[in-house]
């Protein structure tokens, strides 16, 4: 029995880390991209490695799922992270309130938390708002998205994988009940090719809605974009969070020499034109500004914004495997051969690599076991080179 | 697949490009054409000093059409070169051991008024005296 | 917030054709940046247009392009920068770099160089802010810094996003296939900075002191002045001399 080939349509952190997946356990990967690696919504995160304390009072599933994956990536790919910890900031008395809930929540989780003494967190970060009530310390660590899809893509390339950048799923292809292959077209070459395949994941991320339609089965994803705004200069050493419940604005990520202040919600039609609300800019500035005051004296120098994949979640759906990101066996639906992932967040992305590709060899019959919490990644510097353009 | 690459006489055209460039550029491009240009006088020295070996009337020719104007700006020009080339080339040496690094730009503008000056009271000996 | 209306002349090049360049034109925020123009081209008028892009935020390097003629990211470019909708923007790709369509560069051999010195995209830090917010006089140190208690160092990601600008910019990589270049060889500098052991220190000067190295560079310091990211590779380059240079007297000193 020839190994089965599976293709994975997009390239951002669920695909890179899915086309992982697959390759290490030995089956044949095409993945299709129709930009650069992470050109959707991946590239445009906010580069936090949640600690998990986000989520560890609203939904605490979520918040053991991120502290685990959290020192899962730090062992797969520790060149590619700033570590430095994070801090849940209290700037009102309103704020105080969830502190002890929080320490609380952080310790069911498995989070390690620590109460700083204010006088410490002022010091460990001089810009940090003097009113600061109460800091309690979490291991948040920061990404880059870009680099982060490229190590998986080059391992999976050592494996093996092959990657197709700038080219585009025009049909999926079925025969009866069965998706047996993709035709695409080359943005490079305007050539039209037909791939073949056992079974083909769609990990398009906002655009899963349209590529599920190809396939003749129906996945509504209302594309939620956020804004995120960076500054001219780092002003934290550590990821600074407020403490209360998640909001617009309530997280600054520093990196390199900037910080981004993130995030907002709304809701838009095309994945593909997204104009930013100047209000939300402004609302990035007044939020990050409770944080650290000086946050209004610096420049900008980029601001962001790209559509999250949100599903639209029906309660009683029981193709849903899962409660913290959303994967369709569409076998389901009538379509044997095709399987939607979607949703979940970057931190996590090896995780629901694992259960998609779980699901995947259990249908092609393949047994192998999952290695992607021990191989430590290959140099993201890899993916580029040998062949590949 | 097939990628497209200027062909490499096209890409040496880029040494002179300065287009959109800041002084380190301008410094770079005058010393490739001040050190050709050095070169190119060189060869045409040697030639000339090889009519000493064909008698005192050759070289006498060689002399007079050397006192024509057009010839003393030659000169001046030859000066020039020199000059861009030896200053210049005073801190590319000086850069290149890490010095002066951070104010290469300044120094590539001092250097070329230094240049400017000695230029200007040789030509005006040249043409003067 | 004003709209304005950019036009763009963008290259383009399929396998097999002439390259030529096609005019755009996009209404665009004022506070947005050129990126959001050429995504709009795409969106609205041309998906074969292909460009690499991920971030917008100025730490994957993969957009570096140039705008009329100057080597820029166009994620961090802001339409006051270049002519605030008063001029065509002409959109090409970055130089000294092979084609493979439009806007998209091989980065192969770029990558190959990166690799060459192994160098960590992230550092131990003392501390990873400013020593003074520009024009605001916060000065942060020389107040001692203070660590979380359970970590020996901060750490950060390098100002180096790798975007190639300085490749672009660097006139002997236009004609030296085989120079390591402006960002390859100052890699090398922050490379070792950052190890002390003996023989890895001497390998990596080995590496640069070849005639495709450090020697290659003729100091027009362009790689310096068209970085967007403050890494000055033309100092490093020049320090690698001098420590290649003292590394040698010491050589002979010995003998």
């Amino acid at each position: 029995m020839s190994t089965p080939h599976v293709i994975v349509i997009g390239a951002g952190s669920t695909g890179s880390a899915t086309a992982h997946d697959l390759a290490l356990r030995g089956l044949r990967v095409t993945v299709i991209e129709r930009g650069e690696v992470a050109s959707g919504t991946t590239g445009r995160n906010h580069c936090l490695l949640h600690s998990g304390g986000r989520y560890c009072i609203t939904d605490q599933e979520s918040a053991i799922e991120c502290i685990e994956e959290n020192m899962t990536i730090r062992k797969i790919m520790p060149d590619l992270l700033e570590l430095n910890d994070g801090l849940f900031v209290a700037i009102t008395e309103e704020d105080l309130t969830f502190k002890e809930r929080f320490l609380e929540a952080c310790a069911a989780c498995h989070i390690p938390a620590r109460d700083v003494p204010v006088k410490h967190a002022l010091e460990m970060e001089p810009f940090l708002n003097p009113k600061t009530l109460a800091a309690i310390q979490i291991p948040d660590g920061v990404f880059e998205p870009f680099r982060f899809c490229l190590a998986f893509l080059a391992t999976a390339r050592l494996h093996g994988a092959v990657v197709r950048r700038y080219e585009l799923v025009t049909e999926i292809i079925s025969s009866g009940k069965s998706v047996t292959g993709v035709k695409v077209r080359d943005y490079r070459t305007g050539k039209i090719e037909t791939l073949g395949a056992d079974l083909v994941i769609n990990a398009a991320g906002p655009w899963a809605e349209d590529v599920a339609a190809m396939a003749g089965v129906r996945v509504p994803v209302q594309p939620t974009p956020g804004v995120m705004v960076t500054l001219d200069c780092r002003l934290n050493n550590m990821v600074l969070n407020r403490l209360n419940k998640p909001s617009d604005g309530d997280i600054v990520v520093p990196q390199r020499a900037t910080c981004t202040i993130g995030t907002t919600s709304w809701k838009v039609k095309d994945p593909d034109l997204i104009t930013i609300p100047p209000e939300h800019i402004e609302k990035m500035i007044v939020q990050g500004e409770q944080l650290m005051p000086i946050v209004r004296k610096i420049p900008m120098r980029a601001r962001m914004a790209v559509a999250r994949p949100l599903i639209v979640k029906d309660a009683s759906d029981e193709r849903n495997v899962s409660r913290t990101f959303e994967c369709f066996d569409h076998a389901y639906d009538g379509v044997d051969g095709f399987v939607t992932i979607s949703g979940g967040k970057t931190t996590t992305s090896r995780a629901m690599a694992e259960r998609v590709t779980d699901i995947v060899c259990d249908k092609l019959g393949i047994e192998a076991e999952c290695r992607t919490r021990e191989v430590p990644l290959a140099s993201y510097r890899l993916f580029y080179q040998g062949g590949q353009q | 697949m097939a990628t497209l690459e200027q062909p490499k006489v096209r890409r040496a055209a880029r040494w002179f490009d300065v287009r959109h460039r800041k002084l380190g550029m301008w410094a770079y491009a005058l010393n490739r054409i001040s050190g050709i240009g050095l070169v190119v006088y060189l060869y045409l020295h040697l030639v000339v000093l090889s009519t000493l070996s064909q008698g005192p009337g050759a070289w006498d020719a060689f002399v007079s059409l050397a006192r024509q104007p057009y010839f003393l700006l030659l000169d001046v020009i030859l000066l020039a070169g020199i000059l861009i080339h030896g200053l210049n080339g005073l801190r590319i040496a000086l850069t290149s051991f890490d010095v002066g690094v951070k104010r290469q730009k300044v120094l590539f503008s001092a250097l070329m008024l230094v240049a400017l000056v000695a230029l200007s009271a040789a030509a005006l000996k040249i043409f003067g005296g | 917030m004003k709209l304005l209306d950019i036009t763009l002349q963008i290259y383009r090049y399929k396998q097999g054709e002439q390259p030529h360049y096609d005019t755009f034109t996009v209404q665009v925020e004022d506070t947005a940046h050129v990126i959001d123009a050429i995504d709009k081209v795409w969106a609205e008028h041309d998906h074969t247009l292909t460009f690499r892009r991920a971030c917008h935020h100025s730490s994957c390097g993969s957009c570096a392009l140039r705008i009329n003629g100057v080597e820029k990211l166009p994620c961090i470019t802001r339409f006051s920068e270049v002519g605030d909708g008063n001029i065509p923007l002409r959109i090409e790709p970055l130089r000294n770099f092979p084609i493979v369509s439009d806007l998209v560069v091989d980065v192969s051999g770029f990558f190959q160089r990166m690799s060459a010195s192994d160098m960590s995209i992230t550092r131990y830090a003392e501390s990873t802010l400013p020593l003074s917010v520009d024009n605001l006089d916060e000065i942060v140190q020389p107040r001692a810094v203070v660590l979380p208690d359970n970590l020996t160092h901060f750490n950060r990601f390098e100002n180096c996003i790798e975007c190639g600008i300085c490749m672009s910019a660097c006139p002997t990589m236009a004609v030296d296939n085989k120079f390591m270049g402006p960002a390859g060889l100052a890699a090398i500098y922050c490379a070792l900075q950052k190890t002390d052991d003996a023989d890895e220190k001497a390998h990596l000067l080995a590496l640069v002191d070849g005639e495709h190295g450090i020697w290659r560079c003729h100091s027009a310091f362009e790689c310096t002045e068209a970085c967007p990211q403050a890494v000055d590779p033309a100092g490093k380059i020049m320090a690698l001399r001098r420590e290649v240079t003292a590394n040698r007297f010491k050589k002979v000193g010995r003998s």
